[in-house]
């Protein structure tokens, strides 16, 4: 069955983008396909939805890629479920390979920030066939250790501690306001820019479910519920041959360039970077012109050695 | 310190259950969960009846526990108001209710956990609640 979302539709000057909507394992998505080529899949992840690529779409696009942004379900403009058990890691990876696999998405390049940096791994190294580079920003890919802002109890822990968590990030929406805007280096131009649209975008308290899940699948010790797959997502990372960019915020807090892009690095020796720009955690926010041209010269590298 | 009470038998009648919170796994760290059966016998008592506190502005507040098979009990949480029954909420009251209750919880739960990181973290995310400006 084919998902409609004619209520869905987001106006906005800075997102002029067709929304698409696809049924997948179970979900309704929503996402943006724009231009033609080998695909590039731009993957968000908590709070944000698409509207963080919005500088990356053109640039892309004119070089001549196809662009694919889809928001996670419970994000952006996709499906929110309504319980906590809705969402697990393994589902939201199952529900990026039901999107591409419909969309028979080969060649394609990931690229990973955030939580779409498991999600979006996961797929890569599930559906190596169909995956032709990564990308790999501000993100994480083994079960332990884990960061040390995600360690602490003030303020990582406590947001989303039990009952504060639905107060917190649910009753007050502080993940996708004055959270994101303490993760951007020009919060004047964030808080003008896009503040507005990820604290619209998720209006109510139970459509922020997610916001508050994510951060307690972040692995802190061996007894974590997606332990399993981290450990899996390492071993077979460390395994892989794709040829990989890594782009890191210079002020990044969350997942700092020294220990995190060091550690891809270790992984994927072949990688290229880290290349720096300027960026916190969400660094599309500050940068998003900057990488989207990193990517494609480095697509455009990947293209000379194939020739 | 706290300004909630535990109510043994709040008056019930001519009142309604609204919900206002819902937390989906309040073992997530397990020493909330353990606040909550310490707190309220929940070892004994089950899901015989639910837990009844008094928050500040005098509202009075059920805490349902629920329970899911495969999960140590309780699993969940739902937090309702005891509102008269065809009157609306107060958004700003229950707000301040809603975050003395947290602050109560936090202080029962101890250890690691402190009402002043608590406190901080809503003033970092500007809460008026927390006292921010």
């Amino acid at each position: 069955m084919e998902a409609t979302g004619e209520a869905q539709r987001f106006a906005h000057e800075q997102w002029p983008y067709e929304p698409k909507f696809k049924r997948v394992n179970g979900w309704r998505m929503h996402y943006i396909d724009e231009g033609a080529g080998d695909p590039v899949v731009l993957l968000h992840g908590n709070p944000a939805w698409g509207f963080l690529y919005r500088n990356f779409v053109r640039p892309l696009t004119a070089a001549g890629r196809r662009v694919i942004v889809p928001d996670m379900i419970g994000f952006g403009l996709s499906e929110k479920p309504v319980r906590e058990q809705g969402h697990t890691l393994d589902g939201h990876i199952a529900n990026l390979t039901g999107l591409l696999r419909q969309l028979d998405v080969r060649n394609a390049t990931m690229v990973c920030h955030d939580w779409g940096g498991p999600t979006g791994l996961g797929f890569a190294l599930s559906n190596p066939d169909r995956v032709r580079a990564l990308v790999v920003m501000s993100t994480w890919a083994w079960p332990l250790p884990a960061a040390e802002f995600h360690k602490r109890i003030f303020p990582w822990r406590m947001m989303h501690a039990p009952v504060v968590g639905p107060y917190l990030l649910g009753r007050h929406n502080a993940l996708a306001g004055r959270g994101m805007y303490l993760s951007v280096v020009d919060r004047k131009k964030f808080r003008a820019e896009a503040q507005s649209v990820y604290e619209g975008i998720l209006p109510d308290p139970g459509s922020r479910l997610l916001t508050w899940t994510w951060p307690r699948w972040i692995p802190l010790d061996e007894t974590a519920r997606g332990f399993a797959r981290f450990e899996w997502l390492e071993r077979e990372l460390r395994k892989s041959k794709f040829p990989t960019l890594l782009v890191w915020g210079r002020e990044d807090e969350v997942f700092d360039q020294k220990t995190f892009a060091t550690r891809f690095k270790e992984l994927l020796p072949h990688a290229e970077g880290p290349e720096l720009v300027t960026g916190r955690h969400f660094l599309q926010e500050d940068s998003g012109a900057e990488i989207a041209e990193k990517i494609n010269r480095f697509l455009d590298r990947i293209d000379g050695r194939q020739s | 310190m706290t300004q909630i009470e535990v109510v043994e038998a709040p008056r019930l009648d001519g009142k309604r259950r609204a919900l206002v919170l819902t937390e989906d796994r309040v073992g997530h760290y397990p020493e909330f969960r353990e606040f909550f059966v310490r707190r309220f016998a929940l070892d004994s008592s089950g899901l015989a009846r639910p837990g009844y506190v008094q928050a500040p502005s005098g509202m009075v507040y059920a805490l349902v526990f629920v329970g899911r098979s495969g999960e140590v009990f309780p699993d969940g949480i739902e937090i309702y108001a005891l509102p008269d029954a065809l009157e609306p909420l107060n958004d700003a009251d229950l707000d301040t209710d809603l975050w003395a209750l947290l602050r109560w919880m936090i202080e029962g739960v101890g250890g690691e956990w402190r009402v002043e990181d608590l406190d901080a973290t809503g003033r970092l995310y500007q809460l008026a609640a927390a006292g921010a400006g």
